[in-house]
């Protein structure tokens, strides 16, 4: 058994998956289930991506033209839909990381040094 | 932006695929088959919700909404049978109404006119201020029409004459009774109609003595011509002599002057050109505006030598104007037609009134399924949505009824109007009119469907789910205040169609002054070179009479030019030669007559004597005139004996008859001032001009039916002359129609739209009360239980039907004395305020109300106490 369904993860902020999805489309097209791996990979198991949240979220950056999508085959020769980021999309990444991590040390800075625990 | 839809079923794809992905991946991880796919479902969640979150994404959501909501709009109207089709049948009629008037306006006020750049053409109007101001398109005469065509280059202008009149043609043997349209040179070219074959009027051949030259309609080149594709060229027997055939009109060519063919004008200022007898059309030339064309007009008649518009008017101004020519073509018939679409508009007010108080009991009666639907999570504008859908859907299809309803009314209505009275091909139901009557459904749907809307914004949860009780008295008020509402409406239409119908009574009735049974008549043109010469002329009405006399059966023949009802030639200036008036001018119709005349029609005699066959051409000159002559001009004292025009001695009086208007230029019919000439000394030069306006008639009184009449008629004519036919044969009951004709059609229509008011009224009244009997049985019950009687129940229950009637009434009454000063111009014989009208009205309103209320009231009667009383 992996060791996921013990461990209690954090759950994903309103509004992060967007910038999330935006972030790991970085390294290139990525169909869903790839793309709720690598970011529960990248954050080292710590963030869980809620695969039916996943969905219309993906479905919402289409439709704002900051992703686009097509359908393909995988690595293990399965159809699926692959979505790669957009010129728009990558503007967008940028602002929205810059605003993140303005508002991340904003908290941090309240919240004070953390303490191992 | 550009978006591709996605299909839900490649959503499906998508999730299936991540599915497959996830459960790979755990089987790598040591799962089984089975176990790796449970759990990739598992961390995935709810499939299906997914998918109705990305469904909710798409755009047609609302379009969903909106189909669901009117199918259940459907269903709900399917199921209410009952108020289904009493909305929808209201919404026919009253929308229907309007459709049918609207396809009048449109045809006649907004429709462009079926030419070439109808904005160029126009006519001429006459301002003049001062003492007598008027502001009307004027007929002009000779010197007017040479000045507007020689002086205003911005204009292409052209003249008619007013009227076409009756011609004989000769079209292979026979000779046939056609009517002839005068026109001037360039009349076709203003209204920019060329003939299919040949040619316009030229110039030449509209000069005074021109060449005699004819254009024929297409009807009559096909009818009469066998469609001859040679005519051009050739000539026809016109009015007994030799016209050519230049040109043949398009089928369907629309003329203002209504006629079979045309010949040239040949308007000069002598003759009919001293006094204003043409009318003008004209078009704007290229790269020239309105203007500066009134500025030529206006420069070039201020050269006249004659101005009668400044007669009689000391002090008086005279500008001229253009304006378009379909408001001065339609200025007549204008006000009637607003009326009518006015009274269409407050029909439709009125139903809507109607179908307000029924949705609103609807509502009402649905407020707990409202209220159970909001608990359930419905919002309020979701709500609001169904109720404004199922209105609209009652709309629409009470629109589409209404479509087939107008159609009919339009049949109808224009089967009434007299031939070409409208001067168009045709009035259809086009685009215009269709999106009419779907802005017309779109309003009345807004308007009754407010209340409801704003009702049911108000449907208080709590409350409404508490108690199964019905909503009632809040609406009660409003529901009473629209009845009073369109009732007041209805009152205003009452006394408008009373006060029309009391006119055409007025008319009908009005003394003719003659007997008009047991009469005939018949027209025939005498409009040709022969008869030019009076004795050629004397001899054929001695001929032509006697042979008429011998008919078995006819008692008196004769022959007028004009009869009554109809309207006759006037002449201003007949010269009062003694008496207290002695110098002045009169001015007066003119008729002459044979002997028999006045014998035959049964026009008393008052004073002296009627004509003889002593009254030659050699003898004393003689007139005879009316009674109102007498009096205008000789005030009473007996005109016999007097002089008029010097040696013409007045020997006889006779009572006034009724004809149709040619002084006074809008009342139907009137007894004016007349004077009786013998025709036996008319002089060639007058009947010249006389006959080419006029046609005289042919009158026979009989004792009793005759068998074959009108053959018998033709056959004494043509024993005096072959080759003149008749026109067709009339009684004066069908001339007194079609004088009256414009008043019966608008009595018939705002009666039958009055009648359509009140029916609504009443329904309305019928079911606010039913409504309260409806609702109030459970009280009534208790009431007759507790001893209460029925009469004093079905009292209390009428009684908010009469008030809102009564309330109603009064305001309608107010809305009158104001409303119906405007009708003043189209009354005859009847106030604006007339007694009887209003006591008819009150009386009218009166019963309707009691019927209406006392009929649903009567259910009171049926009510069980007992059974109530269980109930509670």
């Amino acid at each position: 058994m992996s060791t996921q369904e013990t461990r209690e993860r954090l759950e994903l902020l309103q509004g992060t998956l967007d910038l999330l999805i935006l972030r790991t489309l970085i390294f290139g097209s990525q169909h869903g289930q790839g793309i709720a791996r690598a970011i529960q990979q990248t954050s080292e198991e710590e963030l869980l991506v809620e695969h039916g949240a996943l969905y219309p979220a993906l479905q919402r950056l289409e439709e704002r033209g900051w992703i686009s999508a097509k359908w393909g085959t995988s690595s293990n020769n399965r159809k699926a839909r692959f979505y790669s980021l957009t010129a728009a999309g990558r503007k967008q990444l940028v602002k929205e990381t810059a605003k993140w991590k303005r508002l991340a040390a904003a908290i941090g800075r309240i919240l004070g040094p953390a303490k191992e625990g | 932006m550009f978006r591709r839809k996605r299909k839900p079923s490649d959503f499906g794809a998508e999730i299936e695929a991540h599915i497959q992905h996830e459960s790979e991946r755990l089987r790598e991880q040591g799962l089984s088959e089975e176990e790796a796919r449970a759990a990739a479902r598992r961390s995935f969640g709810n499939v299906m919700q997914a998918e109705e979150r990305f469904y909710e994404f798409g755009r047609w959501l609302w379009w969903d909404y909106l189909r669901q909501d009117f199918r259940f709009g459907l269903r709900m109207l399917a199921r209410n049978p009952g108020f289904t089709v009493t909305v929808v049948l209201t919404l026919a009629l009253s929308i229907g109404a309007n459709t049918a008037i609207f396809s009048i306006v449109n045809t006649l006020l907004l429709k462009s006119l079926p030419y070439a750049h109808p904005e160029r053409m126009g006519t001429i109007y006459t301002r003049v201020t001062g003492p007598l101001g008027s502001d009307e398109r004027h007929h002009v005469n000779g010197e007017q029409w040479e000045l507007l065509r020689d002086n205003v280059p911005a204009l292409i202008s052209a003249v008619s004459g007013l009227r076409a009149s009756g011609a004989n043609l000769e079209a292979g043997s026979q000779v046939q009774y056609v009517h002839a349209g005068r026109i001037s040179a360039h009349y076709l070219d203003v209204l920019a109609i060329h003939p299919i074959m040949g040619r316009n009027f030229s110039d030449a051949e509209d000069l005074p003595h021109g060449p005699k030259t004819t254009i024929l309609s297409y009807g009559l080149w096909r009818n009469a011509l066998g469609a001859n594709p040679t005519i051009p060229g050739q000539t026809v027997l016109l009015k007994g002599e030799p016209y050519t055939v230049i040109g043949v009109l398009p089928e369907g060519a629309i003329i203002p002057l209504n006629a079979d063919l045309y010949t040239a004008l040949q308007p000069s200022r002598q003759g009919e050109g001293t006094g204003t007898n043409f009318e003008v059309i004209t078009r704007l030339r290229d790269g020239v505006i309105w203007q500066e064309a009134d500025a030529e007009i206006n420069r070039a008649w201020s050269l006249r030598t004659q101005r009668y518009e400044l007669e009689n008017n000391p002090g008086a101004q005279v500008t001229y104007y253009s304006v378009p020519l379909q408001k001065g073509e339609t200025a007549t018939l204008r006000p009637q037609v607003l009326t009518l679409m006015l009274a269409a508009g407050f029909i439709l007010l009125i139903a809507c009134a109607n179908l307000a108080g029924l949705t609103l009991v609807r509502v009402m009666r649905r407020t707990s399924e409202v209220a159970t639907r909001l608990a359930l999570g419905a919002s309020r504008w979701q709500i609001r949505r169904q109720f404004w859908i199922e209105n609209l859907l009652l709309a629409l299809v009470g629109g589409a009824v209404s479509i087939g309803v107008g159609y009919l009314a339009l049949r109808g209505l224009l089967l009434l109007l007299p031939e070409h009275f409208l001067h168009v091909a045709q009035v259809s139901l086009d685009g215009r009119v269709m999106g009419s009557t779907l802005a017309a459904s779109l309003l009345a749907s807004i308007l009754f469907g407010m209340l409801p809307a704003i009702a049911s914004g108000s449907v208080d949860l709590r409350s409404s789910m508490a108690s199964r009780a019905v909503a009632g008295s809040g609406g009660l008020r409003l529901r009473q205040g629209l009845i009073a509402g369109e009732v007041a409406l209805t009152v205003v239409l009452l006394a408008a169609s009373g006060l029309l119908i009391r006119t055409l009574v007025h008319l009908e009735t009005l003394p003719p002054g003659f007997n008009p049974n047991g009469v005939m008549t018949a027209k025939a043109s005498l409009d040709e070179v022969r008869f030019h010469d009076a004795a050629a002329f004397r001899k054929l009405l001695a001929e032509s009479t006697t042979a008429m006399q011998q008919i078995p059966g006819v008692q008196q023949s004769a022959v007028g030019l004009s009869l009554p009802y109809e309207r006759t030639v006037i002449t201003g200036d007949i010269a009062i030669s003694d008496g207290k008036e002695a110098g002045q001018k009169a001015t007066a119709d003119v008729i002459y007559t044979t002997p028999d005349y006045f014998a035959a029609l049964q026009i008393p005699v008052l004073a002296g004597r009627s004509f003889t066959e002593a009254d030659g051409p050699d003898t004393q000159r003689v007139a005879i005139v009316n009674q109102k002559f007498a009096r205008k001009f000789f005030h009473g004292a007996n005109a016999v004996g007097h002089y008029v025009d010097k040696d013409t001695m007045i020997v006889g009086v006779v009572e006034n008859v009724a004809m149709a208007p040619g002084i006074d230029p809008v009342a139907p019919l009137t007894g004016e001032e007349t004077m009786y000439l013998p025709a036996a000394q008319m002089e060639a030069r007058q009947l010249g001009l006389l006959h080419v306006w006029f046609q005289p008639s042919w009158i026979v009184r009989t004792s009793g039916p005759v068998e074959g009449l009108t053959g018998q008629m033709q056959r004494a004519l043509a024993s005096a002359d072959p080759n003149l036919p008749f026109s067709g044969f009339f009684n004066m009951r069908d001339l007194l129609a079609k004088t009256l004709a414009i008043q019966r059609v608008e009595v018939a229509l705002l009666s039958a739209m009055t009648a359509l008011a009140l029916l609504l009224s009443a329904v309305g009244i019928f079911a606010l009360i039913a409504n309260i009997v409806t609702q109030k049985t459970r009280e009534i019950g208790i009431r007759l239980a507790l001893g209460s009687s029925i009469r004093k129940a079905m009292i209390d229950i009428g009684r908010a039907g009469v008030g809102a009637s009564a309330l109603g009434l009064v305001l309608g009454l107010v809305l009158c004395s104001g409303a119906l000063r405007a009708m003043r111009s189209v009354l005859y014989g009847v106030e604006v305020y007339d007694v009887p009208t209003i006591l008819a009205v009150v009386l009218m309103l009166s019963v309707v109300t009691l019927l209406a209320t006392t009929v649903p009231a009567l259910r009171v009667a049926r009510i069980d106490p007992a059974k109530t009383l269980r109930e509670e």
